[in-house]
């Protein structure tokens, strides 16, 4: 049985969305490199780890589908992010208090 | 007997229905993931933390990984996780040929990868640049140069080993004769976007910030 037509668009549209972000994925890394060349001094490691984040939400929120995913998974990686902000509190203070 | 039931071809095991299987199946990924994100992050963070002990060190031992390699590899990876994602949708449009030739294409991009890394290994290896007590590189000696290639092995390696393991389900999952039963080529999907995600953070502490 065919596809209802909605369904149809909805995955044409998907794999739109996917090649787009494919697209903003490689214009980001042109740009870590690009950025990697400036003299930014203690800016280059902010920029760099913000383009690298810009990049991993695309891939978890496109690739991933974790934008129209079901709320439990979003949830389990939340908690996963949760310790890691734990984590790096606890290096930031370890480093800021030696 | 419940985990006799079938839809179609699939095996529901103590489930109602294919949905709901399909559901936990996918809940029970991102659990993984997110342990496997932990992991990694634990590697992160002696990281920050040597890297703020050491900065000059550091820094250039960034300067000595093959940035070229390290760029093309980032690439190639996005590339693969693209491709990686179109064969999960074609998969879901009932497009097993294209899947399946997807699939195959993303193998071969990660295969690349593993040969590049290869390649920046043998370097580094020949000279002199290795992990723990037995790094000899006389050019950049000194607290925390050691230490920074000991993280680069133990980061690039650890990273390797999931892309190897990737490849091997994904390249099983490619051949195989029942590619579109079930739910497995997007739980083998989702672990390769891991896999890039790690790369994009591990590319410009290793390669690119100096």
């Amino acid at each position: 049985m065919a596809a209802p037509l909605s369904d149809t668009l909805t995955e044409e549209g998907e794999g739109r969305r996917i090649l787009l972000a494919g697209g903003a994925l490689l214009a980001l890394a042109a740009g870590s490199w690009g950025l990697a060349h400036v003299r930014l001094g203690s800016l280059a490691a902010p920029v760099a780890l913000a383009i690298a984040t810009l990049k991993a939400l695309v891939v978890a929120l496109v690739f991933m589908r974790l934008a129209h995913g079901m709320r439990a998974a979003r949830f389990a990686l939340g908690i996963a992010l949760g310790f890691i902000a734990l984590l790096s509190v606890g290096v930031a203070a370890d480093v800021l208090t030696r | 007997m419940a985990g006799a039931e079938r839809a179609g071809e699939i095996e529901l095991g103590p489930y109602r229905e294919r949905a709901q299987r399909d559901e936990a199946l996918r809940l029970g990924m991102f659990v993984f993931l997110g342990s496997e994100t932990l992991l990694f992050a634990g590697l992160f963070a002696l990281y920050a933390g040597y890297r703020a002990e050491y900065p000059l060190m550091f820094a250039r031992g960034v300067e000595l990984n093959e940035e070229w390699i390290g760029s093309v590899n980032t690439l190639v990876l996005l590339v693969s996780s693209m491709s990686a994602a179109l064969a999960e949708l074609s998969l879901r449009r009932g497009r097993a040929g294209a899947a399946r030739a997807l699939l195959l294409f993303t193998v071969l991009l990660g295969c690349l990868f593993l040969g590049l890394k290869g390649l920046e290994y043998a370097q580094h290896w020949q000279q002199g640049i290795r992990p723990g007590a037995r790094y000899a590189y006389a050019a950049l000696a000194g607290p925390g140069s050691s230490l920074f290639f000991t993280l680069y092995y133990l980061m690039t390696g650890l990273h390797a080993l999931h892309v190897a393991a990737g490849l091997i389900a994904l390249t099983w999952l490619g051949l195989s004769a029942r590619i579109s039963a079930g739910k497995t080529v997007e739980l083998a999907v989702l672990y390769w976007h891991l896999v890039d995600i790690v790369w994009i953070f591990l590319w410009p502490l290793l390669y690119l910030i100096r």
